[in-house]
């Protein structure tokens, strides 16, 4: 494991704060300076200086941070809304287009050019329409059982 | 972009080509033509009702007249070409009884109904009546229905 580096004493960090401003410090000694910043008691000009300029760069960093993050949130959300109102769309579509396929409620007859709008009339019509169709489908169903009769008939 | 235009044009006119090849001759026939025709019944029966049969559409038209029986009868032979079975019945060259499954239109099942009275053996009829069905219902439940 990576030791941390650990600043004793205020002349330590002095020096070091000095490195920092001339940019001859590592990451680890910045990290030892912040810490050390935040924590320690110590306090002179050069100090004080560090102080506000770091924590400055760390609201700062924060800052922006926190504005990449509302970007993205933004950003999440603005999707969120576009592909809810696409699902809406679609939604109020698919039911408006099977709405439309489905045919209304009609129940009707022309007789004779007369208009019978009874539902009970209208379907005894229907009934009667089937049972038209029905004898004649029998009459085919007779035909074909005579044809067999007569086949049998004539084989025996 | 030019290509994306073609390529939705393209698909515009299959689109249109399909539905017109959905469509049935004996749709003509149901234009409201006979509904002021002494002589003449049309049933219409949609939603509901309909759907206590298991249909969506019942439409008939019965005749008297027999010039009609010739139109008609024309439209069903067109029709029943392209059926995807049939029994069918003529007496004298003509059809007396038809009934045809035809392809179906999105999920619901088509059927056509024929029948020329004027060539019924027992007490012939001056009557031709065409009948289109269209729902969820199989042949064999409409065969059954009519048989109520």
């Amino acid at each position: 494991m990576k030791k941390s580096l650990y600043i004793s004493s205020q002349a330590q960090l002095e020096t070091l704060i000095g490195q920092y401003f001339e940019g001859m410090t590592t990451l680890e000694q910045e990290d030892a300076i912040r810490q050390c910043l935040a924590h320690c008691p110590w306090s002179s000009q050069a100090i004080d200086d560090a102080r506000m300029v770091m924590g400055y760069f760390a609201a700062h960093a924060e800052q922006q941070h926190n504005r990449a993050n509302r970007a993205t949130r933004g950003l999440r959300q603005r999707f969120i809304g576009i592909a809810a109102s696409i699902a809406v769309i679609l939604a109020v579509g698919g039911y408006v287009l099977w709405h439309q396929s489905q045919p209304n409620d009609v129940c009707i007859a022309y007789v004779n050019g007369k208009v019978v709008e009874d539902n009970d009339k209208v379907m005894a019509l229907v009934v009667s329409d089937m049972s038209k169709m029905d004898n004649a489908a029998n009459a085919m169903t007779n035909q074909l059982s005579s044809l067999g009769e007569a086949l049998e008939l004539d084989n025996e | 972009m030019k290509r994306i235009t073609i390529i939705i044009l393209a698909c515009l006119l299959a689109t249109m080509a399909a539905m017109a090849q959905d469509g049935l001759n004996i749709n003509r026939l149901f234009d409201g033509r006979y509904k002021k025709t002494a002589g003449a019944t049309e049933i219409i029966v949609t939603g509901s009702q309909a759907h206590e049969i298991g249909l969506t559409i019942y439409h008939s038209v019965s005749l008297t007249d027999k010039t009609q029986a010739e139109i008609i009868e024309n439209a069903v032979a067109r029709d029943g070409a392209r059926a995807i079975d049939k029994e069918v019945e003529f007496r004298n060259g003509q059809l007396y009884y038809g009934f045809y499954t035809m392809p179906k239109n999105k999920r619901s099942n088509r059927y056509i109904f024929f029948l020329n009275q004027n060539l019924a053996r027992k007490a012939p009829k001056n009557v031709v009546t065409l009948i289109y069905m269209e729902g969820s219902a199989s042949a064999d439940k409409i065969k059954k229905l009519i048989r109520k």
